[in-house]
């Protein structure tokens, strides 16, 4: 059974005829071609597939598209805006918060919906709020220190991220004290 | 994963009506966070499946004229966890909701779905028995009310017959002088399964520490949640001493009739069960924890 | 006391003569080169790949974990609309595997099936669920075998083999060496100790799950996109399997979803999505499921451990044996090598004069294990710290001053004739013991909580190839574009551990240019120098040196390009800054793009090779293969627990971990290993297991198989300890698998400075902990473990007397930059 699905993506409005049974997921890895949303397990329990439905962290593997129509669905190719990366992008890159990469869309996701709610989240509410993503190779440490790095960011006056990301691949990254 | 017929109908006559239809090929869908699962890992099949999203009421929370609340079956686990009717008067069920898989989980799974799915291990489960909530089941017949301690048949099995669809839980106003605790043990403290779980309600005597009424309910050491009646009904009427503490734990473990699996072995869940539930009617006094 | 007589060697910094002067890049906490493209979600993993006309295909698991296939009938799938081509093990039956001596895998069982999800049958389709109802559609009729499980079983069945080949019966392979009077050694210590250990097998769960693309173009030539941590090997295997020239095959790795040993074996998926592009004409793609990834495993391998040691009151071992026995799974895989691993690192930490190592592998009917993080080590490292824990407890030793004390000596030679260079590890047990207030704690604090600190060593690359040969390891290529860019070409594959930048960073280093400025490309077998690949912690070491070789011969043309222009000598050159300038007078020089044209001017286009090959190694015994590397890094740890009593629930608050890293290419990254090394760790010590009831994976899912969430990951304090390594580019050694080895046994120190009970059997699970607290307060040993090890004939020791290095000057260590 293929059903007529309209998807707000990331602000763009997609008419997709799609079999029912596929999950949103598979809809914007194979249909849209946004396959910077990932997989893990299918059922739910790693979090790459993460996605935002109204500012709100869900899995996408766990997601019907036709539930979704007419809300707004953002994945980590929407995160940057006019091609600037978000705070949150770069933070993750200087502090080496990606290392295979492969959790960290989806953990960009969680992260966002939290410094939505939450602006200056402490370490722990950054690991509550992040438990469902796992990670393999980075013990995590990075991680919060990356959203935490980020949130500061966003609060006090940045400069350009562009010179950010310049300076950090060629000086050096800016590791704070208490982060 | 397998195609099906879908529908989303408007009203619960309609849902209803196709879920009657199809009988056991159709499965009602909300958060689909256990259902899509079961169908991708090919446990189920379903001819049809019905989106009980579009139903208005069935994702709200209400308060009742007896100072009780309505938990329609659509609502989120996030929406439980934050809504603050339900932080006020049953802080046990807020607390254990906003604790339960992830995020990402919570803001889909529903209440309905958590106890329709009937795993013996259901996190909802043993608190809102020890709290005398009341399934609320419409089907074809019309619609009748379930105490949710008998809810649950089996692993995965309710009394939910062809056509019958969970709307609602009923909540009991909160009794004065009572506290709740619900403590879990699991492998992690994220994204996983209950191995054991105990919840302990105790309603005290005014200004005393003699205990006028108890419920003890085990989850996962049995093909559904129980009730630990001979803990209860030592505890009932007594002072909440440590003994008393004591033998009621060695009383709950005695009522456990776990199995061992792949998460556990019946040996190590029995002997939590006794050390959770002296420490969730200890916690109920108000030594630590999480608190009704 | 030095054993060797190198003393005078002990403390040197040698950097070779990469680094003449204060670096610019190298040292510093640089964003990766590939970081944005891992933040915005444009990096390219395998399945992200999309080609016109692609298929997807879907392989057909074994439901029998031992069968003889007595009938395969694909004529229904056959004509499944959409479905394209379907092929069994007879289609491709040539055998492969990753170790010449061990090649016993086929891409689809041919005759016989040996584990539970092997593949029997793989279908391409138009889509993938076609695929998938085409494989429903697949009969198989399977003679039942008697499925063979356990150590145990493998031993006693002697009749029913698993394989047609090995040691004997369903023993795989059997290793036994001799260094020295070990008899002797604990004849003349004061106390002598045995212990027995298990350590349970588990996967290493990298969040990608592996999958393949192939294109085969009418021209003849075959692409392979795949997961894959070694390019190389997958090449090796795809020509010998599907007898095609290697030069009309080109393996490509993406940006694997992470690795960590998981993906460094040829694989099932991989040559079936060649084989099946080619029959079909059309691209092919194939993504395990997670469930097919725990069949695919290659994880840890269970060990069963047993270990004796003589120490004497004055603290010095006099002799070590260790047997130790692998559950390997169904086919060979890496596993001759890592049983030799089990046995062999033992002696790089502290002094054993003499030391014997009895190991074997058997086959049995599950997964395949092979090489995770650490490779056959951790096993063994788990088992001889708490062993040693329990020795320093029963001599009243305080368990940091003697490892201090013991520790092997820098430039030294051990026993089994490993060449230990640089050692940091004393410093590192200083480091981490003041780091964590070990001393105030150890032993102090209330019951329930507890300290407990461990070491270990680990190789920096593996001194001989996979295959015999005598070519180099790793290759590079560095070009210079006449606008000033720089591209560096390297086999090498980033897992994420950031071999790219580390390429950029040292190119950039030697150059003088910005590491932004420098392009990588890697691990492509068309386009870049074959590099063995990314296992056994050899990249920086290997690959950095090979590029280091490379961008000094492209610096020396631009200094005697520059030199007429400049007034000076090109060794009076220096190139920093972006620009090549006068050593004597810095403001005298021009700007790197302007020098590489006057080089392509003069000698035309700018690009030159480097190579790196490992030095020569002393033993000359069979099986000395296995062991020897440029360096050895080292790594203290000291782990705090929490443990509940009433439940075994044990909560850890904060690990503290230094690591000799010869020298911080980039602390960061550095940092990165050891913190994700702990994790992994942490995992391995308190949950993860694959394990197997009624012939079937227990827990083939995310969700049982448990694996720490941000939640139950503590504090953890890195501190890095450099040594200048003079074997390492810009003196570096290891980090990527080292710092996990020493976190389990210092868990499980930790616990027993608790509760006061030995856990050693891992992963200590709260049951365990609550079975040895009863047993406890019963009085009976406060222990949980194995009680035996089953009784087995082992062979002859080869016997090795170990080297006297006052009477035989080749065995003094070549030292100096390779």
């Amino acid at each position: 059974m293929k059903q007529l699905v309209s998807l707000q993506v990331n602000g763009e409005r997609h008419e997709l005829y799609v079999p029912v049974h596929k999950t949103l997921l598979e809809v914007l890895r194979e249909e849209l071609g946004l396959t910077g949303t990932k997989h893990g397990c299918e059922l739910g329990e790693c979090g790459a597939c993460t996605v935002l439905v109204d500012g709100e962290p869900i899995l996408s593997c766990l997601t019907l598209p036709v539930e979704v129509q007419g809300r707004d669905i953002t994945t980590v190719e929407g995160l940057a805006s006019q091609g600037v990366p978000h705070p949150l992008q770069v933070a993750f890159a200087e502090l080496n918060a990606a290392q295979c990469g492969y959790c960290t869309p989806g953990m960009l996701m969680s992260a966002k919906a939290l410094l939505d709610r939450t602006p200056d989240p402490s370490p722990d509410e950054v690991r509550e709020a992040l438990a469902g993503n796992l990670c393999r190779c980075t013990g995590y440490v990075k991680i919060v220190e990356a959203v935490r790095l980020a949130a500061r960011r966003q609060q006090g006056d940045l400069g350009t991220v562009v010179d950010e990301i310049e300076r950090a691949l060629n000086e050096g990254v800016v590791r704070e004290p208490g982060a | 994963m397998k195609g099906f017929e879908y529908y989303a109908p408007e009203t619960l006559d309609a849902a209803v009506e196709i879920l009657a239809r199809y009988g056991e090929g159709a499965y009602p869908v909300a958060g689909g966070t256990d259902l899509i699962p079961k169908m991708r890992y090919g446990h189920v099949a379903p001819q049809a499946v019905v989106n009980l999203k579009r139903i208005p009421g069935l994702n709200r929370i209400t308060s009742l004229e007896n100072g009780g609340l309505h938990v329609g079956a659509l609502v989120t686990l996030t929406q439980l966890s934050r809504e603050a009717l339900v932080r006020e008067r049953y802080p046990v069920v807020a607390h254990i909701a906003g604790k339960m898989a992830s995020a990402q989980v919570r803001n889909l799974a529903t209440v309905g779905g958590n106890l329709c799915n009937a795993a013996p291990s259901a996190d909802l489960a043993p608190p809102l028995i020890a709290l005398d909530a009341e399934a609320l089941i419409v089907g074809p017949e019309g619609e009748r009310r379930v105490p949710l301690e008998h809810f649950f048949t089996g692993p995965g099995a309710t009394v939910l017959g062809p056509g019958e669809l969970l709307t609602a839980v009923l909540l009991p106003p909160p009794q004065p002088h009572t506290r709740a605790m619900y403590i879990k043990h699991a492998h992690r403290e994220a994204l996983d399964i209950a191995i054991v779980g105990v919840a302990a309600l105790v309603r005290l005597a005014p200004g005393t520490a003699t205990c006028q009424g108890a419920r003890i309910v085990l989850g996962a050491v049995a093909p559904t949640p129980i009730r630990a009646r001979e803990a209860e009904a030592l505890l009932e009427g007594a002072p909440l001493t440590e003994e008393h503490i004591a033998e009621a734990g060695r009383l709950a473990a005695q009522a456990a009739r776990p199995i061992d699996d792949v998460r556990g072995s019946a040996w190590y869940r029995r002997k939590m069960v006794d050390v959770l539930t002296r420490r969730a009617i200890a916690g109920t006094r108000g030594e630590g924890g999480d608190l009704t | 006391m030095p054993t060797n007589g190198y003393d005078d060697r002990k403390n040197r910094t040698n950097l070779g003569s990469h680094l003449k002067r204060e670096t610019s890049v190298i040292g510093r906490p640089l964003m990766k080169v590939d970081a944005m493209s891992k933040v915005t979600g444009q990096a390219l993993y395998a399945d992200d790949i999309h080609l016109p006309r692609m298929a997807y295909a879907r392989m057909l698991p074994s439901t029998q974990p031992h069968a003889r296939i007595v009938r395969v009938d694909t004529s229904k799938a056959e004509a499944l609309p959409g479905v394209l081509a379907v092929i069994t093990g007879r289609d491709l039956p040539i055998k492969y595997g990753i170790l010449p001596v061990s090649q016993d895998e086929t891409a689809l069982a041919v005759d016989k099936v040996r584990f539970v999800g092997e593949p029997v049958a793989a279908v391409a389709a138009v889509d993938e669920e076609t695929a998938e109802r085409a494989l429903e559609l697949i009969e198989v009729e399977y003679e039942p075998l008697k499925p063979i499980m356990s150590i145990e079983e493998a031993l006693e069945e002697t009749e029913v083999r698993i394989q047609e080949y090995g040691h004997a019966g369903n023993i795989h392979k059997m290793v036994s060496l001799q260094f020295g009077d070990v008899e002797a050694g604990f004849a003349e210590a004061d106390y002598v100790r045995e212990d027995l250990f298990f350590y349970q097998g588990n996967n290493h769960l990298a969040m990608e799950e592996h999958s393949a693309v192939a294109h085969y173009s009418p021209d003849g030539k075959l692409t392979l996109w795949s997961s894959t941590q070694t390019p190389h090997y997958v090449h090796r295997a795809l020509a010998k399997v599907l007898e095609l020239p290697p030069s009309r095959i080109r393996v490509i790795a993406c940006h694997p979803g992470g690795g960590f040993g998981g993906k460094s074996d040829p694989f099932h998926h991989e040559i079936c999505a060649a084989k099946l592009a080619m029959l079909t004409g059309r691209p092919v793609k194939i993504t395990l499921t997670r469930e097919e990834v725990f069949y695919a495993h290659r994880g840890r391998h269970p060990v069963l451990m047993w270990v004796k040691t003589g120490v004497k009151k004055t603290g010095e071992i006099t002799a070590m044996h260790f047997r130790s026995m692998l559950d390997g799974g169904a086919y060979g895989s890496y596993g001759v090598a890592t049983t030799y691993y089990t046995g062999a690192l033992q002696t790089v930490t502290y002094k054993i004069p003499r030391y014997k190592f009895e190991g074997l592998r058997v086959f049995t009917n599950k997964p395949p294990c092979g090489p995770k993080r650490g490779h056959g080590t951790p096993q063994p490292r788990f088992a001889l710290e708490v062993h040693f824990d329990k020795i320093c407890e029963h001599m009243g030793w305080d368990p940091a001053e003697w490892r201090q004390r013991q520790a092997c000596e820098p430039f030294s030679l051990t026993a089994n004739y490993l060449r230990i260079t640089t050692i940091g590890l004393r410093e590192c047990i200083e480091k981490v013991v003041e780091a964590s207030g070990f001393k105030e704690k150890f032993r102090q604090l209330p019951y329930g909580r507890g300290v407990g600190l461990a070491c270990s060593a680990y190789l920096s690359g593996a001194n001989l190839p996979i295959y015999w040969n005598d070519m180099p390891h790793s290759g590079a290529m560095v070009k210079v574009d006449r606008g000033g860019g720089v591209t560096v070409y390297c086999g090498s594959t980033d897992i994420g551990q950031g071999s790219n930048s580390v390429l950029a960073y040292v190119v950039a280093e030697v150059l003088g240019v910005r590491p932004h400025d420098v392009a990588v490309v890697t691990a492509d077998t068309d386009l870049t120098p074959v590099d063995l690949g990314s296992y056994s912690s050899r990249v920086t070491v290997m690959t950095g040196n090979a590029a280091i070789e490379a961008a000094q011969k492209v610096r020396d043309l631009l200094f005697r390009a520059a030199a007429d222009e400049l007034g000076a000598a090109p060794e009076q050159l220096e190139a920093a800054g972006g620009r090549i300038f006068r050593r004597d007078d810095p403001g005298v020089g021009l700007p790197f793009a302007k020098v590489a044209q006057l080089a392509e001017a003069r000698f035309g286009t700018l690009a030159a090779v480097g190579s790196f090959t490992p030095p020569k190694t002393p033993g000359r015994y069979k099986g000395a293969g296995v062991g020897p590397s440029p360096s050895y890094s080292y790594t203290a740890c000291v782990v705090e627990v929490d443990v509940d009593p009433e439940t075994g629930w044990v909560r850890v608050p904060k690990v503290w971990i230094a690591h000799d890293i010869g020298r911080a290419i980039n602390p960061i990254l550095v940092e990165g290993q050891a913190e994700g090394s702990v994790y992994m760790g942490l995992g391995e010590a308190l949950m993860e297991e694959q394990v197997f009831r009624r012939n079937l994976h227990k827990i083939p899912s995310m969700l049982d198989y448990k694996s720490p969430t941000f939640l139950e990951t503590p504090d953890i304090e890195t501190i890095l300890v450099e040594t200048n390594d003079p074997h390492g580019p810009f003196g570096a050694k290891e980090a990527g698998q080292g710092p996990l080895l020493p976190v389990p046994p210092a868990l499980c120190n930790a616990i027993y400075d608790a509760v006061g009970v030995r856990i050693d059997e891992l992963p200590v699970t709260p049951d365990k902990i609550l079975k040895a607290l009863e047993r406890k307060a019963k009085g009976q040993e406060p222990r949980v473990g194995p009680d035996r090890m089953p009784d087995v004939e082992w062979s002859e020791p080869i016997y090795v007397e170990p080297p006297d290095l006052e009477h035989d000057p080749s065995l003094v260590p070549a030292t100096g930059s390779s």
